[in-house]
């Protein structure tokens, strides 16, 4: 491709384009530990120690929730997904992959606010609609979005396929 | 770990999509860290500090704008940890004690990153699940991210400036017109890998493609490029695959935004199905944030020897409701604007705090003391600055929406004042003092 030329060049910045960027990092690095140390130090001044080691948890938690439960998850969905989904086009895979990653990030934030409502029972004002109900219409709707959106992508790829192989090629 | 790697492959994971992606989520970062910074010294303000009293719906906007941009952050931050899901795999795991810095550094960013936005989350809803102080950690965490942002920025500056603008070789498949043009499309990717590989030689982009094949015309094509004996495995359409997961992001982003902001912004309140708050929904059509049982107010507020003091120096003057009702009444439309994210538009009528103020000589640049009934409470007592206190907007409340404030809302009188947290409009109020410097 005639770009080859432009990427070589590309990959040999000059020594003043290194200096530059060596002395960015340098302080970008810089600025983002004094941050980082700051927000350490505001956390010890302002949290009681016995409630310091609550906070470890949380965040390790988090991390061990994420790479260990959620993103296999994510990953072994995928693949079942894309071994369900071999007869079809390919972008109807994406859509009903898609349409289940909305769903579920819409799951993850509403759930709560289900939990919740059964636990604040004395302020009316607070989560006041009907969570679970409007949840499930969203995956309704969800669902037939992506229902109507790969019926018209099936119905495209087979009129491509009855198209003469000439123009394929 | 090298074939852990190659499992995850998939034509999102590469360092262009991490840009694309990183730099939405830093932006949403900033604008959460910067809006909560400006409520954060609202409610504890540095001795110098002043702040605009116009317009009247500043905290409303920016405090909006936090749980907006906190809740986006629930896609965007899903959608980075996927891109660079198999970075955990790298091998060898640890080649230096600086990249031990820089692996621990990223482990902490995401780990309290997604605490960060989880407290968040539940505090609009009032639920606090956890063994340590919401407002305090979550205030460090800010700061922390900030500077963990910033710092990884710093480290992985030379991939954000190679991949910040859509590289012409690599990327061109994502301008070509989709499927229709199935052999165009290919043709671009199987160009668009051949430069991956060239790029993978220099150790970068490994992961550009992916190890799914279609069917269909693509897959039919990519099958008969595959016959081919020159061409290695070809990609699948890989533009396609990063053009389905970008738009999923924008449909995440837009439907938790857009089905929650209807709290605050009021042009999306029929589409609020999910806020943890509704337009007009609480006693006299105003949400309430903390109720007077919480509060234990419930007798104090409706004992009949309430008074109001007002204490400046040594002069101090307590006024019953019905002397407050004599004195000239001012009617405003103001938002009540909660830290949690919501807010709503509400007729308040009552009496000028610089009216009152005067009664009692107060100096006109000392900040006042506001002291409810509430026996306890981090609000109990709190400070208004001199800007507030003179402004003409703010008001001892003691009607709303042509009604007597209920007991709710902070009966027998309350604080309202533009563009400041609802925390501090302080309900039931006892006592207003001058601060004497």
């Amino acid at each position: 491709m005639s770009s080859t030329g432009t990427n070589t060049a590309a990959a040999l910045p000059r020594a003043a384009d290194e200096r530059r960027m060596r002395v960015a990092r340098t302080v970008l690095i810089l600025i983002g530990t004094a941050g980082l140390l700051f927000g350490l130090y505001v956390l010890f001044d302002t949290v009681r120690v016995n409630r310091l080691p609550g906070v470890a948890l949380w965040i390790g938690a988090a991390i061990v929730l994420h790479d260990a439960v959620v993103a296999p998850l994510v990953f072994f969905g995928g693949l079942l997904l894309r071994r369900a989904g071999r007869r079809v086009a390919g972008t109807i895979v994406l859509v009903v992959q898609g349409a289940i990653v909305v769903g579920s990030i819409m799951t993850l934030i509403v759930v709560p606010a289900f939990v919740a409502q059964s636990l604040t029972p004395n302020n009316p004002s607070i989560l006041p609609l009907d969570y679970g109900r409007n949840l499930s219409l969203f995956w309704l709707g969800v669902a037939l979005v992506a229902t109507a959106a790969s019926a018209l992508l099936y119905a495209r790829s087979r009129r491509a396929n009855q198209r003469p192989s000439s123009r394929q090629s | 770990m090298y074939e852990a790697q190659r499992a995850l492959a998939s034509p999102v994971r590469n360092p262009r999509m991490a840009v694309v992606i990183g730099r939405l989520l830093g932006v949403a970062f900033i604008l959460c860290f910067g809006t909560g910074l400006y409520s954060h010294f609202l409610q504890e303000p540095l001795a110098w500090m002043r702040f605009p009293t116009r317009p009247a719906q500043l905290y409303q906007f920016t405090q909006g704008t936090h749980i907006v941009a906190g809740i986006a952050c629930f896609p965007l931050l899903l959608a980075k940890l996927y891109i660079v899901f198999p970075d955990l795999f790298q091998s060898p795991p640890v080649k230096s004690f600086l990249h031990l810095l820089e692996r621990a550094s990223i482990a902490l960013f995401v780990g309290a990153s997604l605490v960060q936005i989880t407290i968040g989350l539940l505090n609009t809803y009032q639920w606090y699940p956890w063994p340590f102080p919401f407002r305090e950690v979550h205030y460090a965490l800010g700061w922390v991210l900030v500077g963990l942002l910033v710092l990884h920025i710093g480290i992985k500056l030379p991939t954000i400036t190679r991949y910040w603008t859509r590289e012409a070789d690599t990327e061109r498949g994502d301008t070509e017109h989709e499927a229709t043009d199935a052999a165009g499309e290919v043709t671009t990717d199987v160009d668009a890998e051949q430069t991956v590989r060239r790029d993978a030689a220099k150790g970068e982009a490994v992961r550009l493609w992916g190890s799914r094949r279609p069917s269909g015309v693509t897959g039919r094509v990519i099958a008969w490029i595959d016959d081919t004996p020159t061409a290695q495995k070809p990609a699948p359409t890989p533009a396609v695959s990063r053009r389905g997961f970008l738009t999923t992001v924008g449909i995440a982003c837009a439907a938790v935004v857009g089905l929650t902001a209807g709290q605050t912004f009021a042009p999306l309140d029929a589409l609020n199905v999910f806020g943890p708050r509704k337009k007009g929904v609480g006693q006299q059509g105003v949400p309430v944030n903390r109720t007077a049982e919480e509060a234990k107010v419930t007798a104090s507020a409706t004992a009949a020897g309430w008074v109001l003091t007002l204490a400046a120096g040594e002069a101090e003057r307590s006024f019953s409701r019905t002397e407050l009702e004599a004195m000239p009444q001012t009617e405003v439309e103001l938002p009540i604007a909660c830290v949690e994210g919501w807010s709503q538009l509400a007729v308040w009528r009552g009496v000028r705090l610089s009216h009152l103020a005067d009664l009692v000589d107060a100096d006109p640049g000392a900040s006042f003391c506001l002291i409810s009934l509430e026996e306890r409470g981090s609000f109990k007592k709190t400070e208004m600055g001199p800007e507030y206190v003179r402004d003409p907007l703010t008001l001892v409340a003691l009607e709303l929406n042509g009604e007597t404030l209920d007991l709710q809302h902070g009966y027998p009188a309350r604080m309202i004042a533009p563009g400041r947290p609802g925390v501090l409009q302080t309900k039931w109020l006892s006592r207003i003092e001058a601060i004497t410097a």
